[in-house]
């Protein structure tokens, strides 16, 4: 080489260090005693309301004013590691790039995939906003795949029609097949030039919210566990958000990341308030078999057709004129048929396995067209199931891939809950993204909804965060007003914590004999695989009375009680993943009792949701929302109905 | 031929350099800041602490029954599960997405969960050294050259893969390295997008597009680094990085560089400038190692060396 290279300095030049000096490490150089906003969740909901609040008018006009708001993100994981990132097919959006477009063609198809469950005038909000979030986000970074004349390019989309389900329409967004992942780097870049601050791998363990005299319920601040040094810290705050994704893991099939654990919705039922169309869960039909590992649904969108053991092409026998582009609930349970009838094939790599998969034929593109479009379906294929997808039939299985229901929210993100037949609001308290229902997605989501919902209701979460802050008195944290109700919560929680640690006496003695043993055999990677094989047999795509029933018993007698007596199998606390994994796993099993006891309630089969023993939709019985607390009390609030009444969902 | 016909079960030792922490005493506890005086936790000593942390070292084995497909991800889970809850790695989205698992495989920095038994098993034997006496540590580029020929093994070869946390960074745990160093420097180089905020306007002044236009093939000049996912493989695996501040690092350049080649970003000059610091192009010493396992396919080496032209010109231009 014959450049000359200067000897690498030992230390940082000095100008570097300046430009970042208010963002420098991880964690917050001082924990405030009191926050104006906490954020919890570092994904697309996440970051969009931290982007929402710093950027809103109202934070400027106090920045004006010489107010700092004081906000927290927190997030479980480090940066860019949350689940947004596998995010493959697109956004949707009725820009209209490629063919005429109109957002009421949208709101329309949102409506149908939901099976008429979802609110209308929330559907409208995404419908209408979604291309003005679209552009906000190429504004933002996001390197969306392009038209010939430098637009933002759109593809088709399963259940995304022109002219009220008239034919299919090029409506979603798209950067190949990496859209999520462009939208959590290009969110989490403008946070860093928007200097928010970050408290990463902290996980939050309690929500407190207080009632008052009149029941209302007032958000107070978390508790949260510092996985870094162990300590347990009450945070008060004014406002909190949650934005901490859904609940996949519930199921051991499913295409979440091993962190989506339902925690936030965990935290909701924990402070006693309601989750929302909780029984609804969304299974992708295209699950690469036996990991679960998703292939984009644009593997279909470009022209892939699944095709049964006999080699029939048999989604045009369910879904007449969608095919392979019907509605993902359609093609879960047609999926399913066809194994039920014999007609499914087993995994090659376990040939003498179960025969519970069929075939994704993507021969057909070409290796050129496959690999311009589809590079990470390709990429994940030859990785995990050491196919050509050129040459070789894909094994595939439906696998859980997103909760429709959460967190009951309105239009502005803040939570609210369902009693006497009217929403009251719990102040300060505020959620978007899959934790969250602000009901866009009824049943079933359609797909490419679920990153503008996160991204277009996150924005609006933020901004509201911000005119609430704006409206309140500065905090002055001279003042006594704490209320004690967090400091007590995380003291109850530093206790939990030492007992996990350090075990009194050998955890389940009491029980002779067998107890002992099995509960420092015991572990939460085993309880959480043991209840993913439970939900899964009794609650995925398919279910009925008995086998809710049998599965909530199961969690009752068996699993909730193991969750109970588990411990950690060291006592050092810095970077304790195990600690983490029992707090965890008990939030799976509290949303999965709320799952269980919902799915039971509603007598009726709609959208994501097919009961074997009411397999038809009846709109007199359950046009409504079901409202599930920690007791299992289910009530049910109207579906708000504007333009469109129900029909027939045919595909 | 696809290599479900050839899968097997096949009996791994996974060979774990493993680290505790010491209890921290009251008053000494660690802050996420290396570089924070004032600490909620703790005390005023914070600043003049090490970055290696005190604890126990040891190296641990643990024999599982692996499918020769399966990823050393799908290993340590059975691990988690079956035999040690309290072995500590990150893990997150499991297929190669999310950039949390990446760690030293037989030394070679690359991720869990794209990593096969197949390709990294070797043999265990004190016997597997070249004739001077080394073992071979570095891998082949090919992964079916790294691949072992399982018909070729005598039968009952006891096969090992060794595993430690991410060379470059201080270790914190097991396998759990402290990459705040590398994200700190990726937010020094103003890693967003600094667009001009002009939209195409019809002759008459009337906003005609309202995203920034780019063609395909501006897009495709850094749609490709826009991938990188920070997982950190080509720090760890970089001879200069190894120490931290001396070197800001080819994630970060990278980062810098996939705004440097989008049309839509106009602080080109600013990015070429700050590139010019000690720590930054000069310090790259073109050793391509950050190229060999980027789980997204990112020639880094290649991508530096454009940069570092780049930024040579800017400077000569100054002169």
């Amino acid at each position: 080489m014959g450049r000359r290279r200067p000897r690498p300095h030992p230390t940082a030049p000095k100008a570097m260090v300046r430009a970042c000096a208010t963002i420098e490490g991880m964690s917050p150089k001082q924990l405030e005693k009191h926050y104006d906003a906490v954020i919890v969740g570092a994904g697309a909901a996440g970051l969009s309301a931290s982007l929402g609040l710093l950027r809103s008018k109202a934070f400027d006009r106090m920045r004006q004013e010489g107010r700092s708001p004081k906000i927290l993100v927190l997030s479980k994981l480090q940066p860019l590691r949350s689940h947004t990132g596998s995010a493959e097919g697109g956004i949707a959006a009725s820009l209209g790039n490629v063919e005429h477009d109109d957002w009421h063609w949208h709101l329309y198809d949102t409506i149908k995939g939901s099976d008429w469950l979802a609110d209308q005038d929330m559907a409208a909000i995404l419908a209408e906003n979604a291309p003005a979030t679209v552009i906000g986000l190429e504004h933002d970074g996001v390197a969306f795949s392009r038209t010939g004349d430098g637009h933002i390019a759109q593809r088709l989309f399963g259940g995304h029609t022109a002219e009220f389900g008239r034919q299919p329409v090029h409506r979603t967004a798209y950067a190949a097949d990496r859209i999520g992942h462009q939208i959590l780097h290009s969110l989490w870049q403008q946070c860093v030039k928007e200097g928010v601050e970050f408290a990463e791998e902290w996980y939050v363990s309690d929500l407190v919210v207080e009632r008052d005299g009149d029941g209302m319920g007032h958000a107070r601040g978390l508790v949260v566990l510092d996985t870094h040094t162990g300590k347990v810290h009450g945070i008060e705050a004014s406002n909190i958000m949650l934005a901490t994704g859904g609940a996949g893991r519930l199921f051991h099939t499913t295409s979440n990341s091993w962190d989506l654990t339902g925690d936030g919705m965990a935290l909701a039922l924990e402070a006693g308030l309601q989750l929302e169309d909780i029984e609804f869960v969304q299974f992708h039909p295209t699950g690469l078999a036996h990991t679960g590992i998703l292939l984009s649904e644009a593997a279909r969108g470009e022209g892939g057709r699944l095709l049964n053991a006999d080699g029939e092409h048999f989604m045009d026998r369910y879904a007449p004129g969608h095919g392979d582009l019907a509605a993902r609930d359609v093609v879960s349970r047609s999926i399913m048929a066809e194994v039920d009838a014999g007609r499914g094939v087993a995994d090659p790599k376990d040939p003498d396995g179960p025969r519970d998969c069929v075939w994704l034929d993507l021969r057909a593109l070409g290796r050129d067209v496959l690999e311009e479009r589809l590079p990470e379906v390709c990429e994940t294929v030859r990785q995990y199931a050491g196919l050509d997808p050129a040459e070789d039939l894909i094994p595939i299985k439906p696998t859980a891939h997103y909760t429709m229901g959460g967190i009951p929210i309105n239009a502005d993100g803040n939570v609210y809950e369902w009693a006497d037949g009217e929403r009251r609001p719990i102040e300060g308290l505020y959620a978007a993204g899959e934790c969250s229902c602000v009901s866009v997605h009824g049943a079933n989501r359609l797909g490419a909804n679920s990153l503008l919902d996160a991204c277009l209701f996150g924005t609006r979460a933020g901004a509201a965060l911000a005119a609430r802050i704006e409206a309140a008195q500065p905090h002055d944290d001279g003042a006594d007003d704490a209320s004690p109700a967090v400091a007590d919560a995380a003291d109850a929680r530093r206790h939990i914590i030492e007992t996990l640690l350090k075990p009194s006496s050998p955890a389940g003695s009491d029980s002779a004999g067998d107890g002992a043993s099995d509960a420092s055999d015991d572990n939460a990677y085993r309880l959480m695989a043991d209840l993913g094989a439970l939900m899964e047999r009794h609650a995925a795509v398919r279910c009925d009375h008995d086998g809710l029933a049998e599965a909530l018993g199961a969690i009752e007698r068996t699993l909730t009680p193991r969750g109970d007596r588990l411990v950690a199998h060291s006592d050092t606390a810095a970077y304790n993943q195990e600690v983490t994994a029992i707090l965890e796993v008990r939030h799976l099993l509290t949303v999965a009792q709320a799952m269980l006891a919902a799915s039971d309630a509603r007598h009726e089969s709609r959208g994501a949701l097919f009961r074997r023993d009411f397999p038809e939709r009846d709109d007199e019985g359950f046009l409504a929302h079901s409202m599930t607390d920690a007791r299992h009390a289910v009530s049910w609030q109207p579906v708000v109905i504007t333009d469109y009444p129900p029909k027939s969902r045919a595909y | 031929m696809t290599i479900a016909a050839t899968d097997r079960v096949l009996s791994v030792t996974l060979r774990i350099a493993r680290f505790t922490p010491k209890p921290e005493r009251a008053g000494r506890r660690r802050g996420g800041s290396p570089f924070g005086s004032k600490s909620p936790f703790g005390g005023s000593d914070a600043g003049a602490r090490s970055n290696r942390v005190r604890g126990k070292r040891w190296t641990q084995d643990y024999v599982v029954s692996a499918h020769a497909s399966d990823s050393v991800l799908d290993c340590l889970l059975a691990v988690k599960r079956e035999q040690d809850p309290s072995l500590a790695f990150r893990y997150s989205c499991g297929h190669g997405m999310c950039g949390s698992d990446a760690v030293a495989i037989n030394g070679t920095p690359t991720l869990l969960c794209t990593a096969k038994v197949r390709d990294w098993a070797k043999p265990d034997a004190p016997e597997y050294a070249n004739e001077d006496g080394f073992r071979p540590t570095g891998e082949p580029l090919d992964s079916s050259d790294r691949a072992i020929d399982l018909d070729a093994l005598a039968p009952g070869t006891p096969l090992v893969i060794e595993l430690a946390a991410l060379p470059g960074f201080p270790t914190r745990r097991d396998l759990i390295a402290d990459i705040d160093p590398m994200l700190d420097q990726i937010r020094r180089l103003k890693p967003y997008l600094q667009a001009s905020g002009d939209l195409k306007t019809t002759p008459n002044g009337k906003v005609d597009a309202f995203e920034y236009l780019q063609n395909p093939d501006q897009l495709k000049r850094y749609e490709l680094l826009s991938n990188c996912i920070a997982c950190g493989v080509c720090e760890g695996s970089c001879p200069v990085y190894a120490g931290g501040e001396a070197f800001v690092g080819p994630a970060a350049m990278i980062l810098s560089s996939r705004f440097l080649n989008d049309s839509r970003d106009g602080a080109g000059a600013e990015r070429l400038a700050a590139l010019m610091a000690p720590d930054g192009s000069a310090a790259c010493q073109s050793v391509r190692a950050c190229s060999m396992h980027c789980p997204k396919g990112i020639d880094v080496g290649e991508e530096l060396w454009q940069t570092i032209q780049k930024v040579d010109a800017a400077k000569a231009a100054l002169k």
